[in-house]
This record gives structure tokens, sequence and C-alpha cells, in this order.
């Protein structure tokens, strides 16, 4: 049977790889946005996998369980609630990005980076 | 009074969103901006310096009643000592930096009030998100909390790009997004692999558990880590390959904005930079790392500002240029180089800020920034020409202003730290630097009028000459008195290194 936790640390890493290629070489505007969101995604399936325990339990102590045992068996919980911090973050930059795009293609007519970012002058 | 210190971070962003509810009312954005504005800087001055732990999660080991009560495997272990919420430090260097950050915000509040008809109580969200974005950055103990405030305070940036009239300003702010989505996550991920280390992502915890040998500081995923939060350093503050993209968001924005914009890449800076030299102090090549990128970013940036012509691009590559000297003071590594990079740092926050003020009165009088289409301004604003060549010569380091010192402290390091090849380089890039200055100082101001150049008849506001007049006070200070800030950045360096 694969590992979970390295299934997950495996994909977290296609997800960022793929993400960079599509917002580095890709040209189209939105599929550089959706690259960005992939890599976004794939970093905080990374910090998820951190927290993963083999055959652990969620970490919300119960009235019957000992603290021992919760201790011994809970996940991690902090990289879940970095997470959450970071998918909110990450939404706000997303909408923020794509505000930005309609604007651009609205002026310019088309999404092309090469076309509409390419003759600026930085 | 410690209670004080979450307060820096609170109101800035607590005003920022009443700001933003009370878009439209022209006035009452106008009043409440000024005195919450005029109210930041005293902020610092009235705090005490100490801890600030929230929701009162001190390490267990401060608390013996509930250690004692815990199982033996954490009451006898590191975990005792770990910092279980978010920390703020709150010390003499934060207090001087925050001073003159908030000082300077409130000066481009009170530009923006004078100079706008309408205030616009989105634009003032924005700084005072931005500023207390990186308040926040500046206080934390914490390398995840900085990355949210870092995203934040990117997000701030780019709207204060867009709140300029400059055409190509969506394009500038569409590229900077892409490059710090790519940057943001990159480094999330660095946290990510110091978290999997050490279980804890406060950066004391992450650099006792080093300096503890708990961590092997040259095993690959702490290498990884480090690739990948330098990596989001580099972007962050426009070190080379960003310099160019970092100079044209300065060039994108209003004067006071990018006064503001250069305030926070130098805060970003001096965050990031004592986070790393905290966690990555034992990494054997990390002087020589953090030494070669900031001399490619002073060399590229100084080439770069010569074969310019426009004069707020040129501005923003001094501006990134400066910059590396303070990457060169944290490279060498020594107690009074990273004193010398904080004092420049400060310095760099003040000077860039008069200079971008100074010279965006150019544009507002003649609607061009092309230094060869200007010329004759001395005659017409002669005031304000001594102001900013003071400016430039402070930004050169000609005594007795404060760039001065500070370039001098940087210079004497690194003579003591057996780098005089580095004290060369940087006395060489002050003189180009002087030079660069010397050129667009005559272009505007000492060359003769071009005749299709005219020139707007009104006044320039009285915020802004008072703006700029207050900066220059504070660098002929500085450089007359450094050891206003100067011992206590000694003091906060002595701890660190």
């Amino acid at each position: 049977m694969i590992d979970v936790q390295l299934a997950a640390l495996l994909c977290s890493g296609c997800f960022i790889l793929v993400g960079l290629y599509a917002a580095i070489f890709l040209d189209n505007i939105i599929k550089k946005i959706i690259g960005i969101s992939f890599i976004e995604e794939g970093a905080n399936l990374f910090l998820i996998t951190l927290a993963y325990k083999p055959k652990g339990v969620v970490p919300i102590l119960l009235p019957n369980m000992s603290p021992d045992w919760f201790i011994t068996n809970s996940a991690y919980p902090l990289p879940h609630a970095l997470v959450l911090t970071s998918v909110v973050i990450g939404a706000s930059t997303l909408a923020v990005i794509l505000a930005i795009a309609m604007v651009l293609y609205k002026k310019h007519g088309s999404l092309s980076a090469s076309e509409i970012l390419g003759d600026s002058n930085e | 009074m410690n209670d004080l210190i979450p307060l820096m971070v609170i109101i800035p962003i607590i005003a920022a969103i009443l700001l933003n509810v009370l878009h439209g009312k022209n006035s009452l954005v106008k009043i409440v901006s000024f005195i919450i504005a005029i109210c930041l800087p005293l902020i610092p001055l009235l705090s005490n310096y100490g801890l600030h732990y929230f929701g009162g999660h001190s390490p267990l080991i401060d608390n013996g009643d509930l250690l004692n009560s815990l199982p033996s495997f954490i009451s006898n272990t590191n975990l005792s000592n770990l910092h279980i919420g978010i920390t703020y430090y709150f010390g003499g260097l934060q207090k001087a930096i925050l001073f003159f950050l908030f000082l300077l915000g409130f000066l481009a509040i009170f530009i923006t009030i004078n100079e706008r008809k309408r205030s616009s109580g989105s634009y003032m969200f924005l700084i005072f998100m931005a500023l207390g974005s990186v308040t926040a950055m500046l206080l934390s103990d914490d390398i995840f909390h900085m990355y949210i405030f870092f995203e934040i305070a990117i997000t701030a940036q780019v709207g204060i790009i867009l709140s300029s009239n400059d055409d190509q300003r969506y394009e500038t702010a569409m590229k900077y997004m892409i490059l710090g989505s790519i940057g943001g996550p990159i480094l999330l991920t660095g946290i990510g692999f110091l978290l999997g280390l050490v279980g804890s992502v406060n950066i004391t915890d992450i650099s006792n558990a080093v300096k503890n040998g708990l961590i092997d500081p040259i095993s690959p995923v702490f290498l990884f880590s480090f690739g990948l939060i330098f990596f989001g350093w580099i972007y962050s503050v426009g070190l080379p390959p960003f310099h160019t993209i970092k100079s044209a968001i300065y060039s994108k924005a209003t004067p006071s904005g990018s006064a503001i914009l250069q305030a926070l890449s130098v805060v970003i800076f001096l965050s990031f930079g004592l986070a790393i030299l905290r966690i990555y102090s034992h990494l054997p090549f990390i002087n020589g790392f953090i030494i070669f990128f900031s001399l490619c970013g002073m060399i590229l940036s100084i080439t770069m500002a010569l074969i310019e012509t426009d004069l707020r691009r040129i501005i923003g590559f001094l501006a990134v240029g400066e910059l590396g000297y303070l990457g060169l003071g944290f490279g060498i590594g020594t107690k009074l180089s990273v004193t010398a990079a904080l004092f420049q740092g400060l310095n760099e926050l003040i000077i860039t800020a008069l200079l971008f003020i100074g010279f965006g009165v150019i544009l507002q009088l003649t609607k061009t920034s092309n230094i060869n289409k200007l010329g004759g301004l001395i005659e017409s604003h002669p005031k304000i020409a001594i102001m900013v060549l003071i400016g430039g010569f402070a930004m050169a380091g000609v005594p007795p202003l404060n760039g001065f010192q500070s370039k001098l402290m940087l210079i004497q390091s690194a003579l003591n730290a057996n780098f005089p090849e580095l004290a060369i380089i940087m006395i060489l890039i002050s003189i180009v630097t002087f030079m660069t200055f010397i050129k667009i100082f005559h272009s505007a101001y000492l060359k003769p009028k071009p005749k299709d150049l005219t020139i707007e008849k009104s006044l320039v506001p009285r915020s802004t000459i008072l703006s700029i007049a207050i900066l220059l006070i504070i660098c002929i200070v500085l450089g007359l008195m450094p050891e206003l800030v100067v011992k206590d950045f000694s003091v906060f360096v002595g701890g660190l290194i």
C-alpha cells in the first residue's frame, strides 16, 4: 500500500512544479493565474501533509480521552491552523490579481502576457 | 506599558477598515486619517520595551504551576521552552524604526489630504494597512506570522500603485502580483520545511533548535528551506533579478506613495534579513550568499540608474541600489556591520522618502519626468532645489549627513572584518551615486529651461514643502547625532550575535 504521506508530498511537489511551469512559460494571463493557484495549493498541501499521522485522530480533546493517549495519537494541529490562514490570504491575492486581469483585458482586448506586459518599460 | 505593543499593529488595521467604510465622506476621512496618523508615532515612544504574548500564551517554562501538572515528556524536555502563541518583541531597534515609519506615514497622509480635494478612504485604507502589516513583520517573532503580513503588505503595495494616474500602472501591478504570487508560496514552502524540522514556526525556537544541535545545519532539508526563504526575501526587497520590477513600481506610484513603498521595502528587508540571520547564521556560506546578491543589486541598480532618463525610475534604481548596503552589512555579519546596516536602513527610509517627494514636485509642475525635457526649475523653486540637493548628498554619503555616518560605519566594519575589497566597492558605488544624483539635479534644476517646457504657475502645497523640510531636519540631526539611534541598535545586535 502506498504511504499516504509520501503520496501527498509527491502530489504537492507536482502541484508546485506544474504551477511554476504555467506561471513562467504560458503566455495567457488566466493560465498564469491558474498556475499561481496551483503553486499556492501545492504549498498548502505540503503543510497539511506535515501534520498527518498514520491512524491518528483529529486534534480535539474529548472528555473520554486521557491526555497522554491524546498527545500520542492526535495529529499535529499547528499546520492546519496555518493553512487555514494561508488559504484566506491566497484567495484574497487571487481576487486582486483576477481583478487586474479583467481591467487589462478591457484595456488591451487580449490576455496575452507578451502583448500586454512585454512592451511596458521594465 | 507593554499593552501598547500589539496596538502598534491593531490601531493601523482598525483605522484602515474604518476609513474604508467611511469612503466617500470626504471631510470625515480627512479628519479621522489625520488624527490617527499623528497619534501613531507616539505609540512606539510611549511603549515599554519587552515581549507581548498573544492570548497570554507564554512558554511553559515561565508558568511553573502549569508545567508541573503536565506529563514528564513535556516538562522535562525542550518542549517546555517552545513558544506556543504568537510573540511580539519590542526593543530599541523597533522603537526607532517604527517611530520614523509612522512619521513617514503621517507625512504621506498629510500630503495626500492637502493635495487632493477629495480624499479617498480606500487610499487611506491601503496606507494604514501597509503600515500595520510591516509593523507586524518587524515586531513578530513568528516567521509564519511574518509571511501572512508580507502577503498583506504586497497586496497593499499593489493597491498603492493602482491608485496613481500612471498609464502603465495596471501592467506593472500585474507583473508585481505574478512575481509576488510565485514568491509568496515558495516562502511558505520554506517555512513548511522549518516547521517539519522543528515543529514550531517561532524564530527563537528554531534558532535554539539549531544552536542546541537538534537540527543539523547542513542537512538537505534545512538547506532547502534556506534556499526557498532566501528566494522570498530577495523578491520582497528587490535584489536581483527583481530589481527592475521593484524600481518600476516606485516610478508608477504617486510621490508620497513611492515614499511609502520604499519604506515598506526597507522594513521588510530588515525583518526578513534579521530572521534569516537568526535562523541560518550557522550555515557556512550564508555570508557569501548575502554579499553576492547585495553586490549584484548595488552594481546592476546603479548601472541602470546611469543609463535611465526617467527621473522617477532613476530614483527607484538608486533606492534599490542603496538596499545593497544593508545586505552587505548583514553579509559581513559582525556586530558593527549589522548595527551599521540597521542604521543605513533607517537612513534609507528617510532619504529616499525625501527624494521621492522632492522630485515628485517636478512631475507635478511640469507633467514630465524625462530628464532630457526638464531644466531651469531652480529659478522658480530654489528652496525645494536646495532641500533636494542636500537630500541627494545624504544619499551619496556626504558629511555630516546621516547617510555619511551609516556608510562610514559600514566601510569601517568591512575593513575590520578583513574585507577591504568590499570597502572599496562601497566607496566607488557612493561616488557613482553622487554622480548620478548630480546628473539628474543638473538636468532638472540647473540646465537652461527648454523652450517647449511649460511649468505650471500653481504653488507647491505647503504640506509638501513642510514634509521635505521635516525629513531634511531628521537627516541633519541623525548625521550630527547618530548615537541617538545607534546605541539602541548596537544593544539589539549585541543580543543577536
